[in-house]
């Protein structure tokens, strides 16, 4: 074999081997007696959204937070299987989980920001993570509302309570806050369903730019957002991944007559 | 089908409204002419030597003075000993006990602590600090005592106030790398902080009226003479209310003093629940949640 | 710009290269039957595959479109339009290929008399001048335009319908020619086509711009409607 066709044969393998940024490898979880997730086996390629849509309690938000452990927050929970994350288990004992959510930042469904000013919210990560250089903070926090485009509408009021800003400004700042830390994946958990029409757009139009940066995990329940801005859709019925595809096929095309059912809205 | 009787109903609104507002002014009513009573009885007394001069004359002319002085001190001793522990009990109950029977018993014990009766609180911190741990009656010993008294009260808001705090700002703190340690101290007791306040007022009040606990562990019948440190004795306002109306060495002569005391017993509570106040509406403000 | 508007634009320009791909396979089968050049004939009915694969493409997109972001007002008529648009080219793509079909099956160059009797050369110019101006009035949102190719269509239908007397005509006094007369008279019956076909994307732009349904309307009502 010449020199060249090794070398192009072993970056291939090295592609593939990072091919996916998250998987789930036969994922089940309890709660106390509740079987919440039934065996989920997924892969998630970098820089794209992945939506998970399905009804309620299907299971999909217990899906997104294995992957910044908040599920560990619950009692009485017992996970099986493997979660990882750049082919690394993230349950397993070496993974200290606060360096684990520096790397996989979280928006949350009601926009929660912390009394505090609007500078300090998008701080708080680093300053939790221990970094104290000034300048360092500034300019990063100024990043983090330019790429959460909000930077302009507060640029003069950094100082001013976060809790003066409307809903969706409050979760556009959310979403700063968490981009501030550099995670390398972003998990949202129906981000704009506290959100009125233009808000939502506008949060829309942000996931489908931060693609680029980021990998994203959404939960949403309006089918439409999925469409709108997710590259992979997948569909989660009673703690089951019943089908994961392409957007454009789920929503065109599924396998599965539940998976059209939902979508239809037929059912759930 | 019958019609339903329209003119009943709103009489029986209007009867049960006006009971309530009956009572609730009556409660008003109670509350403003024991200050009244007092007031009346006592304001004349009150002037700046009644509240800056030793008592003299066997506790019939004079001022209280040292009184004052000695329910600040230990105002002040059973809060510093008190607000830590207790805010800290109340963060380790909310925060890092899960739901479970140790949490409910722990919360049990200290609803038992908060009934005991505060003669209870006396005897046991006269037994334990003045004399098994010797520090005689002292300022020490009171303030101690007085702090168990208080604990309950504090521990219990604490874990209200923190109960309170939504737990979506739990949640986004941990969520950005955040420790549970960092969790509290940056957001959560911030949050809850105005409520803990309010629970450090209601501590105040009860601590500052309270005589039994410090009857045997601190206060003194008649000490004309300022403590220099924490192992004095000192006198102190309730107990010398107490000791003025009915021990005194002149009942009816002190009888107007004993008034014009309770008028600024009254007053330090009222002083120190208003400051509490407006250190919680700053707080609230600045916290501001919604 | 959003990521819908992306999408659209993106659709737009495909749809405008399928207009440019048939309006060249006209020409070119008309270039094909003066000359009798049967390569060229044979190049038109291999391209026909992709006209037909951007018609694909074209309505596949049109369907991801319509699921993923559930288009409203213009955005749903621009996307409604543009399917019927696209199946019309590609009729149009068709009827280049069956004059080229013909071309293949010609024994003799055809007689410049009977092009020129038939006005079969100027029928082409008028159809590929009508297919280039639905083209613009797309391009454009021109619906002035998009009207002006109801006029221009009437020169199309005279042609035809003229066409069998002078065909006949021919064929008494060139016997020799009966197959090459008829193939002719074929063609403009499907070049009458093109013009049938470029007043319904007329139509289909002006409900999408303006949102007016001219379908079966008179000519006059469509003058009308202005």
């Amino acid at each position: 074999m010449r020199f060249v066709d090794i070398l192009a044969k072993s970056t291939k393998q090295i592609k593939h081997h990072n091919m996916f940024k998250i998987e789930s490898k036969d994922v089940h979880l309890h709660y106390g007696a509740f079987h919440a997730l039934k065996g989920i086996n997924m892969s998630i390629e970098k820089n794209t959204v992945t939506a998970l849509i399905g009804p309620s309690g299907c299971g999909k938000s217990t899906f997104l937070r294995l992957f910044n452990r908040m599920n560990d927050l619950i009692d009485d929970i017992k996970i099986e299987g493997q979660c990882l994350l750049d082919g690394k288990d993230i349950y397993s004992k070496d993974v200290k989980i606060d360096d684990l959510r520096k790397r996989v930042g979280m928006v949350f469904q009601k926009p929660n920001p912390f009394p505090k000013t609007i500078f300090e919210n998008v701080a708080y990560g680093l300053r939790v993570n221990g970094i104290t250089h000034k300048s360092f903070i500034e300019e990063r926090v100024e990043r983090s509302l330019k790429q959460a485009a909000l930077w302009d509408e507060v640029k003069d009021k950094l100082k001013k309570s976060a809790m003066a800003l409307s809903g969706g400004q409050q979760q556009r700042l959310c979403i700063a806050r968490a981009l501030a830390i550099e995670p390398s994946v972003l998990l949202m958990d129906e981000p704009a369903s506290a959100l009125d029409p233009i808000s939502t757009a506008k949060i829309e139009e942000l996931i489908y730019e931060l693609k680029s940066d980021f990998t994203i995990i959404i939960v949403t329940h309006n089918m439409q957002q999925a469409g709108r801005i997710s590259d992979t859709t997948a569909f989660f019925y009673l703690g089951e991944l019943v089908e994961i595809d392409s957007t454009k096929k789920i929503f065109t095309n599924p396998n599965d007559t539940r998976t059209q059912n939902y979508i239809t809205g037929r059912f759930g | 089908m019958e019609k339903p009787d329209i003119s009943r109903k709103r009489l029986a609104e209007a009867i049960a409204f006006w009971i309530f507002r009956l009572l609730s002014l009556g409660v008003m009513g109670i509350l403003f002419s024991i200050l009244g009573f007092i007031l009346y009885k006592g304001i004349h007394v009150v002037n700046w030597d009644f509240i800056t001069k030793m008592p003299e004359d066997g506790m019939t002319k004079g001022g209280i003075y040292p009184a004052i002085i000695g329910t600040l001190c230990l105002i002040a001793g059973s809060m510093i000993f008190a607000f830590p522990i207790g805010v800290m009990s109340g963060i380790y109950i909310n925060e890092y006990t899960k739901d479970s029977w140790y949490r409910r018993f722990v919360q049990l014990m200290t609803a038992n602590l908060a009934g005991i009766p505060s003669i209870v609180f006396g005897l046991f911190g006269m037994s334990l600090f003045v004399n098994k741990l010797g520090f005689g009656d002292s300022i020490i010993a009171g303030s101690l005592t007085l702090g168990l008294l208080a604990l309950p009260v504090i521990i219990r808001t604490t874990e209200e106030a923190l109960k309170s705090v939504d737990d979506s700002y739990r949640h986004a703190s941990l969520a950005l790398g955040a420790t549970k340690l960092q969790t509290i101290s940056r957001v959560t007791l911030p949050v809850a902080l105005p409520n803990i306040i309010t629970g450090f007022i209601l501590s105040i009040g009860r601590v500052s009226g309270e005589t039994a606990p410090i009857l045997f562990t601190v206060a003194a019948y008649f000490l004309p003479k300022l403590p220099t440190s924490i192992h004095d004795q000192v006198m102190a306002l309730p107990y010398h209310l107490y000791v003025i109306s009915t021990s005194g060495t002149n009942i009816n002569e002190s009888r107007g003093m004993a008034y014009g005391t309770a008028v600024v017993l009254i007053l330090i509570v009222l002083i120190l629940n208003l400051i509490a106040n407006a250190v919680r509406r700053y707080l609230g403000k600045k916290y501001k949640t919604n | 710009m959003t990521h819908l508007d992306s999408e659209l634009k993106q659709l737009r320009t495909d749809l405008l290269d399928m207009f440019e791909l048939v309006l060249s396979q006209l020409d070119k089968s008309k270039q094909s039957l003066i000359n009798l050049d049967k390569d060229l004939a044979r190049e038109v009915l291999v391209n026909e595959k992709r006209v037909n694969s951007y018609e694909l493409q074209i309505d596949r997109d049109c369907e991801n479109i319509l699921a993923l972001f559930n288009p409203v007002a213009v955005d749903l008529r621009f996307l409604l339009a543009v399917l019927k648009i696209n199946s019309n080219l590609e009729r149009v793509g068709d009827i280049a290929e069956s004059v080229c079909q013909f071309v293949m099956n010609f024994k003799l160059e055809p007689e410049k008399k009977l092009l020129e009797a038939s006005r079969l050369l100027e029928m082409f110019d008028v159809s590929k001048e009508i297919l280039k101006t639905v083209k613009d009035a797309f391009e454009h949102e021109d619906t002035k335009l998009a009207r002006s190719v109801f006029t221009q269509d009437e020169t199309l239908d005279e042609i035809n319908i003229n066409a069998h007397t002078i065909i006949a005509d021919y064929i008494l006094n060139n016997n020799d020619r009966i197959n090459q007369s008829l193939y002719t008279l074929s063609m403009i019956r499907k070049l009458e086509r093109v013009g049938d076909q470029c007043k319904n994307i007329a139509e289909e732009i002006i409900f999408y711009i303006e949102a007016k349904v001219l379908k079966h309307k008179s000519f006059q009502q469509k003058q009308e409607t202005k």
